[in-house]
C-alpha cells in the first residue's frame, strides 16, 4: 500500500489483481445481484482508498477496504431515490409471493440453479444482518475481521449472525434433490 | 453472457460447521441451520474478467499519484525510523571536531581537579560556573552553520531541521551527561563528599543553559544567544554568590530546579522550529 500511495504502478496493479474479484462479489451480493452498480461501486472503493490518506501501515489492510466498500454502499442505499425505488420493488416482489406462494418442486430447483431464492432470501435481509453474513459466509473473514471491519464489538458481530442466520434459515428451505 | 463465477470460501463441508460453532452455535442449531447456510452456495458472484480489470486498472492509474523516487525514498527511510535517526546522529558527529571533544573534557577535569583540590571555600561555584560553559561550547558548535546560511540547504535533505537540531542535542548533550559520569567519578575516587549534590551542580545549570541558548537561537545569532544564556547564568550566579540572595537562588533543595526548566525550554525551543522557520531563512 506504501508503494502504491508513493505512485508505483506496478504495485497498484498488484493489489487490483488481488482484490477486485472479491470485492466485486462482495458488493455484487450486497447490492442485491446489479452487476453494473457492484462494478461501479469497486471502482469507487478503489478511488477512495488512493485519494484518502487515513492509511495505516501498521494496520490489516482488508478490513480497511471493505471498511470504504460497506460505507459506500451504504450511502448509496441512504440517497432517497434509492430507498424509494427499493421500497417500489418490495411492493413488487411481495406481490409476486403473494400469488405464487407455493412453487412446484421443479420450479425451486430451476430457481436454485440461478440462485434466485438465495438472493431474494438475503434481500430481505435488513442491511446490517445482510452485512456480517456476506462477509461471513461468501467472502470467508473471521470474526475480528468482520468486527474490525464494522466497528463493532466482537460480540454484536456473533449476534448479528446469528440472527441473520436463522432468519435465512426461515426463508430458504433445503431442495428437494432427484426431482424430475 | 454468463459471468465466470466466483468460488465458495468453504471447501469441506466441516468447515462451515466449525464456522457456525465459533460465532458460539450449538451443536443442534448447526444441525438445523446447516442444510440453509449451504444453499447461500446457489447464489455465486461473477468473476471480473481480464479485460475488465484492466479497464478498471486503467481508471485507477489516472488517480495515482505521480511516482517519485523522492517520496519512495522517503517512505522506506520512514519504514526503518530508529535505523534512520541513529545513521543521522552518527553523521552529525563529524561536525564536532576533535577540539570540541577534548576542549570539553578538559573543562570537566579542571573543575574536578579545582573542587579536589579544596583551593576555593566555595566548590560548588566552580562546578556551577564550568558546567554551563560545555553548553555554551556546544551551542555554538553544534549549530555554527546557522552563520553560513545553510538551512536551505537542509531543507531539501532527507532529515527534517528538526530532526538534525535533535540529532545534534542528543549527540552534545549525551557527550555531557557521559562527562557528568566521569566528573561524578573522578569526586567519588578523590574522597570527596557529596558526590551527587557536587554533580548535579555542574549537570543541572548545564541543562538551563542549553535550554536558554536553544530558545534564544530562535530569535538571536548562535553567538549572541550561547553568550547572552551564558552570562545571564553567570550573573546571577555572581548576584547570588556574592549577596544573601544565594540562600534563595542556590539553596540545595532548588538544586533540580535550572536542570528542569532547561529540558521545558528544550522542548520549547524545539517545538517552535517549524513555527520560526521562517526567521532562520536567508532574507534576499
Amino acid at each position: 500500500m506504501a508503494a502504491v500511495m508513493a505512485g508505483d504502478q506496478v504495485a497498484l496493479a498488484a493489489l487490483v489483481t488481488r482484490h477486485h474479484a472479491p470485492l466485486l462479489g462482495y458488493l455484487y451480493r450486497l447490492v442485491g445481484g446489479d452487476r453494473q452498480l457492484s462494478e461501479d461501486l469497486v471502482q469507487e472503493t478503489l478511488l477512495h482508498v488512493l485519494r484518502q490518506r487515513t492509511y495505516q501501515a501498521d494496520r490489516p489492510f482488508k478490513p480497511w477496504l471493505y471498511t470504504i466498500a460497506t460505507n459506500l454502499a451504504r450511502d448509496y442505499f441512504k440517497s432517497a431515490a434509492v430507498r424509494k425505488s427499493r421500497r417500489e420493488g418490495d411492493s413488487e416482489e411481495a406481490l409476486l409471493h403473494l400469488y405464487d406462494s407455493a412453487p412446484s418442486p421443479e420450479e425451486r430447483v430451476l430457481a436454485a440453479e440461478q440462485g434466485s431464492e438465495v438472493r431474494a432470501a438475503l434481500a430481505q435481509l435488513s442491511e446490517d444482518y445482510r452485512i456480517v453474513v456476506v462477509l461471513r459466509f461468501y467472502q470467508g473473514f473471521s470474526l475480528q475481521e468482520i468486527a474490525e471491519t464494522l466497528h463493532i464489538p466482537l460480540g454484536t458481530v456473533k449476534s448479528r449472525l446469528s440472527v441473520g442466520v436463522h432468519r435465512l434459515r426461515s426463508m430458504l428451505a433445503p431442495v428437494q434433490k432427484g426431482v424430475d | 453472457m454468463p459471468h465466470p463465477q466466483s468460488s465458495w470460501p468453504f471447501e469441506r463441508p466441516e468447515q462451515l460447521t466449525d464456522a457456525l460453532r465459533e460465532q458460539g452455535a450449538s451443536p443442534e442449531e448447526c444441525a438445523d441451520l446447516l442444510p440453509a447456510l449451504r444453499r447461500l452456495s446457489e447464489w455465486q458472484a461473477p468473476q471480473p474478467e481480464p479485460a475488465d480489470t484492466r479497464r478498471l486498472l486503467a481508471r485507477l492509474t489516472s488517480a495515482l499519484p505521480a511516482f517519485s523516487p523522492v517520496r519512495q525514498a522517503i517512505h522506506e527511510h520512514r519504514q526503518h525510523r530508529v535505523a534512520f535517526l541513529l545513521a543521522t546522529a552518527r553523521a552529525q558527529v563529524s561536525l564536532f571536531g576533535l577540539a570540541f571533544w577534548l576542549v570539553s573534557a578538559l573543562i570537566t577535569l579542571l573543575g574536578a581537579a579545582v573542587v579536589l583540590s579544596n583551593v576555593l571555600p566555595n566548590q560548588e561555584v566552580v562546578l556551577r560556573a564550568s558546567g554551563p560553559l560545555l553548553a555554551y561550547l556546544g551551542t555554538i558548535i553544534a549549530f555554527r552553520g546557522r552563520g553560513a546560511r545553510v538551512l536551505e540547504l537542509e531543507l531539501v535533505c532527507l532529515p527534517s531541521p528538526l530532526q538534525l537540531a535533535l540529532a545534534r542535542l542528543v549527540i552534545v548533550l549525551g557527550y555531557d551527561v557521559g562527562l557528568g559520569l566521569a566528573l561524578s567519578l573522578l569526586l567519588w575516587a578523590g574522597g570527596s563528599g557529596q558526590v551527587l549534590a557536587l554533580t548535579l551542580s555542574w549537570l543541572m545549570p548545564l541543562l538551563l543553559v542549553a535550554g536558554l541558548a536553544q530558545l534564544l537561537t530562535l530569535r538571536l545569532s548562535v553567538q549572541a544567544a550561547a553568550s547572552l544564556a551564558y552570562g545571564s547564568w553567570l550573573a546571577v550566579l555572581a548576584i547570588g554568590t556574592t549577596t544573601n540572595l544565594q540562600v534563595l537562588l542556590l539553596t540545595p533543595a532548588l538544586l533540580v530546579l535550572p536542570g528542569c526548566i532547561g529540558l521545558a525550554l528544550l522542548a520549547i525551543a524545539l517545538l517552535r522550529i517549524h513555527t520560526d522557520m521562517h526567521r532562520l531563512l536567508p532574507h534576499a
